[in-house]
């Protein structure tokens, strides 16, 4: 057909004065993104032979307000890191700050199981994230809303821990806000109960799925000592076959005390990674049952160090001490002494850890995040190389980046 | 808006990790911008084949280095591996201090792959030159950013900048450019709309049609 001398002719002799190569330009707006991200792909056919993610559109200078606020101020914009899973970067947070209080031993039992219960359940309902919206990627809708609704469940139990769905902030220095309400415990039940056949019927749809397997299998395949060099962690770094897992490598909250699997796999290609997710649901949601158990026992969830926890409501009356420091928590916070930390845990896209530097002063010196979104995305440019464009997607979402933690 | 960072009285020879609380969280070692790279060839050849994060941090008023670029090392297998043979792998932490009037360190985005987006940011948040980079340039904020806003003296809420002229929204509307205020109002609308509508009727032609 001839084209004339319109775009189309200069676009076709563009083409092939470079070989056959052309620049296309993925998102930032596009949907299977997660976000915001662009790709800019140099394609060849339909192969790539370059890819070189752009990521800041969503940066929002987080780390920068953390050192303007004071120390218990700051978990609400830390939260807002992650969004999928705001209760381990709160945690993580104030590890490190409880490292450089030097109270990290004196964490209730019963404030650190309940630490554990939620940081397991974000697990869960990050991954339902990740699942439902990969496979939407994939053409597999019905699965988002069976993923959705067993999420959906699990943010209802943050709500009646810290009053807000997404990003509940429960978790303080020394253990955590406020006891469990009245009548979570039979929720989680609830939560416990649906959770083994939801995830058959999950795994039904999208496990065993032909076309899935055909598009997840032999994707994005990158070795072991390759993903080392790359700073991969977490589900991608262990189906690769090394099993690191921070949470069994640097026992935190008391991790040891549970029994777990750490899942690995060798092929190490995006069907992979999906099936180390899969399977560390069940690993998470086998935590979650022991936790239950200890559960029933009632106990404090505060440190008793008034410094650094605010005192009980009905002391505030009686004690001058406890007026005196919930006076000084609420005005000025409290102080941390100078030195610096790094705490890290086991979030659900690999290790998170934050650096923290103090100076003395009651708001932090600088908060630094070892964010493991950025680092598993950025071997995108190394796993897209030689694949099919279309395919991107499939490693976009293998991959399973959080915007808010990758740009902050 | 001067930024709420200035640092508290008494402070101004600044070094936390100088009194840093007994804390084992990983081993410390402190050098200089001359022997970071090989002291991090040697951690490399020694077995830290993960660099798990490189970030840095302002001590503003501290002599002589003003930064601190920090390297989080980790000692892990490069081959698969069970949970046994990795057990508690160690942690090596590497504060690099680099001079104000010398923002320069060496790359080690050839060491670790890992590197390469940790050092662009922070060249583009602190301001600190990675020599021998493939590809410096910011990353976080966009290209034509001015100041390196993770310093302590980038003031929180940023530097006033000239505004981009928007084009005027009476330029898109029906509303005629220059139209005072109250020609805005509903009413003057409406009164416009009817014009538009009265010129646009003067157009058709005895059929109906447009001309």
């Amino acid at each position: 057909m001839s084209v004339g001398g319109g775009p189309a002719a200069v676009a076709l002799d563009v083409i092939e004065q470079s070989e056959g190569r052309m620049v296309l330009s993925m998102g930032p707006q596009h949907p299977s993104t997660h976000g915001v991200l662009q790709v800019i792909t140099e394609i060849q056919g339909e192969t790539v032979r370059k890819a070189s993610p752009e990521i800041g559109y969503l940066h929002t200078g987080i780390e920068k307000s953390a050192e303007n606020l004071f120390w218990s101020q700051a978990s609400t914009v830390i939260e807002r890191m992650d969004y999928l899973s705001p209760l381990t970067n709160a945690l993580c947070y104030y590890l490190a700050v409880e490292k450089l209080l030097g109270i990290d031993a004196t964490i209730p039992p019963r404030a650190q199981a309940v630490r554990v219960l939620l940081a397991e359940l974000s697990r869960i309902a990050s991954h339902c994230v990740w699942l439902g919206t990969g496979g939407i990627d994939l053409g597999a809708l019905t699965g988002f809303f069976y993923c959705f609704d067993l999420r959906e469940r699990i943010l209802d139990l943050f709500e009646a821990s810290g009053g807000a769905r997404m990003h509940p902030n429960y978790i303080r220095v020394g253990g955590l806000a406020q006891d469990l309400p009245h009548g979570f415990l039979a929720k989680l039940d609830g939560v416990i109960a649906m959770y083994e056949p939801r995830m058959r019927d999950v795994r039904r749809l999208l496990q065993k799925n032909p076309i899935l397997q055909d598009r997840m299998i032999d994707v994005g395949i990158i070795s072991a000592d390759e993903a080392v060099n790359w700073g991969l962690t977490g589900p991608c770094l262990r189906a690769a076959g090394i099993a690191y897992d921070v949470r069994r490598a640097f026992p935190y909250s008391g991790y040891e005390n549970y029994t777990f699997d750490v899942i690995t796999r060798t092929e190490s290609d995006a069907y992979a990674r999906f099936l180390v997710r899969l399977d560390e649901m069940d690993e998470a949601m086998r935590i979650v049952r022991q936790v239950r158990k200890v559960l029933d026992e009632p106990g404090p969830v505060q440190s008793p160090d008034t410094k650094f926890s605010p005192p009980p409501k009905e002391t505030i009356a009686l004690s001058m001490e406890a007026l005196i420091h919930h006076f000084k928590l609420v005005s000025e916070s409290f102080r941390v002494p100078p030195g610096d930390v790094y705490a890290a845990v086991e979030g659900p896209r690999g290790e998170l850890g934050y650096y923290v530097v103090s100076n003395g002063d009651n708001r932090p010196w600088r908060v630094r995040t070892r964010p493991p979104s950025m680092y598993n995305l950025q071997v995108l440019k190394k796993i897209a190389v030689g694949e099919l464009i279309a395919d991107m997607v499939v490693m976009i979402g293998s991959l399973d980046p959080v915007f808010g933690e990758v740009d902050r | 808006m001067p930024s709420s960072q200035a640092p508290p009285a008494g402070a101004t020879a600044l070094d936390p990790t100088a009194v840093r609380p007994d804390i084992a969280d990983a081993r410390i070692l402190r050098v200089t911008s001359d022997d970071v790279r090989s002291t991090l060839e040697g951690l490399r050849g020694d077995g830290f084949t993960m660099l798990l994060d490189l970030g840095a941090v302002d001590y503003l008023e501290r002599q002589p280095a003003r930064f601190d670029v920090v390297y989080h090392l980790l000692r892990l297998p490069d081959h698969a591996a069970g949970v046994e043979e990795i057990g508690t792998p160690e942690r090596v932490r590497v504060l690099c201090g680099v001079r104000a009037d010398a923002t320069v360190v060496p790359t080690v985005s050839d060491l670790w792959a890992s590197a390469d987006w940790a050092e662009r940011e922070v060249f583009d948040l602190f301001g600190i030159t990675f020599a021998g980079h493939p590809d410096l340039r910011r990353i976080q904020m966009p290209d034509d950013w001015e100041g390196h806003p993770l310093r302590k003296d980038y003031p929180l809420r940023g530097v006033a900048r000239e505004r981009t002229p928007r084009p005027s929204f009476a330029l898109k509307s029906n509303v005629a450019a220059g139209t005072p205020a109250a020609g805005r109002t509903a009413a003057g609308l409406q009164k416009q709309i009817a014009e538009v509508r009265r010129q646009a009727d003067g157009l058709k032609t005895d059929d109906g049609t447009t001309r």
